[in-house]
């Protein structure tokens, strides 16, 4: 659990990266791309054909993100994507609900939910699927971004937009790739969790508040502190809902932000920028 | 090779430059030099796309290429040094200069073999840089970062280069260093154009100058006569 707060966190970085700007609408993307991805499965697409097209959704509905919200502010330099993404999130909630009802649905996976036990921990097969498709998925784009020219252009946007511009790098075309990206990567999340928590409209609302915070407490630019930060959180919850009851599940999540941004604003890893001149 | 007529540009509402005229030959070195506010920086950043000109033309190798986004400006073969050097500081010296040649490589593999002649010749003219190629550019020092600018610009193999106070804020020993190292760039036949504070110098290296004088072309000429007009001698070489 605390692995998709990552991840859903990690898709935040990405767009922050490159644009300084997130997406409120992330947990509304993973809930969308869930549905598609159950919508697939009902068509009688095989599970395995389903998750490439599924992410492929993801990217589409990032792009759509991209350029319906945030390119014109960032055009304008106005902080307009704020109220953008937000009401990008109210659209897609409310088109979930109309299409799909206000229904949680279960989400079928071929991965057994049985369990088995590791040094004394008991694990579920879909436990580690999900810590497979957060690692491959993050290491996969880490790599993008360290080997290829491309990753490092998404590195230089960055670091200095003006100064990437003048190397022959598009910075309109870089967000949107950070867009795109974020976008496979709520799918993702969508995919991996939908079959632990099951598929539906209100699913976004709780994703997104825990992995704003696991990015906020993590340091929005601290790349793989995030997966610290999100495993410390679901086992904090785990442990609330066991001692205390089931009610204070949500609790260390919220006072953990709170004290993140008293304690550390630029976050637990994050770096703060420092200037030569 | 590199043309601008009647250029102006600003800020928001504030014109700057009032119709800039000046051309750079292929293989010549041009300075620009003025006083401070002169609209200097201004006509680099407006020639390189940085700011949108209002009105006038760039023309670069025969296309006009005023009003583009940097970027495409950038790929069309002008490399712009920019004024505080802009080094993208978290990456590492070779990425940074690697990023330099992004316009003429392969974007996902195989760039690093492609770009190795070009690397190996900055890496030639810029030991210093070799040695350090793997820190982060940020932790160089400011001459070094300077290096690392005019490397990057270099690694595009750019038909001109703009070097905008590629002196700021260094030290007399290092100013001499980048001074020697520009002059080796003309050697090598590189089309420059520089902006300078430090106007003896560089006239000294320059083929053809012009001095700006609030957001115009006050005075133009072959360096040698620059030295000896009075106005200039008076403004600036005093």
């Amino acid at each position: 659990m605390g692995l998709v707060y990552a991840l859903v966190a990690y898709g935040f970085q990405l767009t922050y990266a490159t644009s300084k700007s997130i997406n409120f609408g992330q947990g509304e993307l993973v809930m969308l791309s869930a549905f598609c991805s159950l919508t697939l499965l009902d068509w009688g697409v095989p599970y395995w054909l389903m998750i490439p097209l599924g992410l492929i959704i993801g990217a589409l509905l990032g792009l759509v993100v991209e350029r319906a919200a945030v390119r014109l502010a960032l055009e304008q330099k106005s902080e307009g994507w704020i109220l953008l993404t937000i009401i990008f999130g109210l659209f897609a909630f409310s088109l979930a609900e109309n299409i799909w009802g206000r229904d949680d649905r279960p989400f079928p996976t071929p991965i057994p939910s049985d369990s088995f036990s590791v040094f004394g921990v008991d694990l579920t097969w879909l436990e580690v699927s999900v810590a497979i498709g957060v690692f491959g998925i993050m290491g996969l784009i880490e790599l993008f971004k360290r080997r290829t020219l491309l990753g490092k252009a998404f590195e230089a946007v960055s670091a200095d937009r003006d100064a990437a511009e003048l190397m022959g790098i598009s910075a309109t075309q870089t967000v949107m790739l950070s867009y795109g990206l974020s976008g496979v990567v709520a799918a993702l999340a969508g995919i991996l969790i939908s079959p632990i928590t099951t598929v539906g409209p209100t699913m976004a609302m709780m994703l997104i508040l825990k992995a704003f915070s696991v990015a906020v407490v993590a340091g929005l630019n601290s790349g793989f502190g995030v997966v610290l930060v999100g495993l410390v959180l679901g086992a904090l919850e785990n442990l609330a809902s066991l001692y205390l009851g089931s009610g204070w599940r949500e609790a260390p999540g919220l006072i953990l932000l709170i004290m993140a941004l008293a304690l550390r604003p630029n976050g637990i890893f994050g770096k703060a920028t420092i200037r030569k001149v | 090779m590199l043309k601008v007529e009647d250029l102006h540009a600003g800020y928001g509402g504030a014109e700057v430059l009032n119709g800039v005229n000046l051309e750079v030959k292929q293989g010549t070195l041009v300075a620009l030099i003025g006083a401070n506010g002169a609209g200097k920086t201004t006509t680099m950043r407006a020639i390189s796309g940085m700011i949108k000109p209002s009105a006038g033309s760039v023309t670069l190798e025969g296309t006009e290429v005023d009003g583009y986004s940097a970027s495409r400006i950038a790929r069309l073969g002008l490399a712009h040094s920019p004024e505080g050097r802009k080094i993208f500081g978290p990456l590492s010296v070779e990425d940074n200069l690697l990023l330099g040649a992004y316009r003429r490589l392969p974007r996902f593999f195989g760039f690093h073999s492609q770009a190795q002649g070009e690397l190996e010749k900055v890496y030639a003219l810029f030991p210093r840089l070799k040695e350090r190629r793997l820190q982060h550019a940020g932790t160089l020092s400011g001459g070094e970062q300077q290096m690392l600018a005019i490397g990057r610009a270099l690694m595009a193999q750019p038909k001109v280069m703009l070097l905008d106070e590629p002196s700021m804020g260094l030290a007399p020993v290092i100013v001499q260093e980048v001074f020697a190292i520009i002059r080796r760039l003309k050697e090598a036949g590189i089309t420059l154009l520089l902006v300078e504070q430090f106007a003896k110098s560089a006239l000294e290296v320059a083929d053809y100058a012009y001095v700006m004088e609030r957001g115009k072309i006050a005075v133009e000429g072959a360096p040698a006569e620059l030295q000896k007009d009075e106005r200039v001698i008076a403004a600036y070489l005093g």
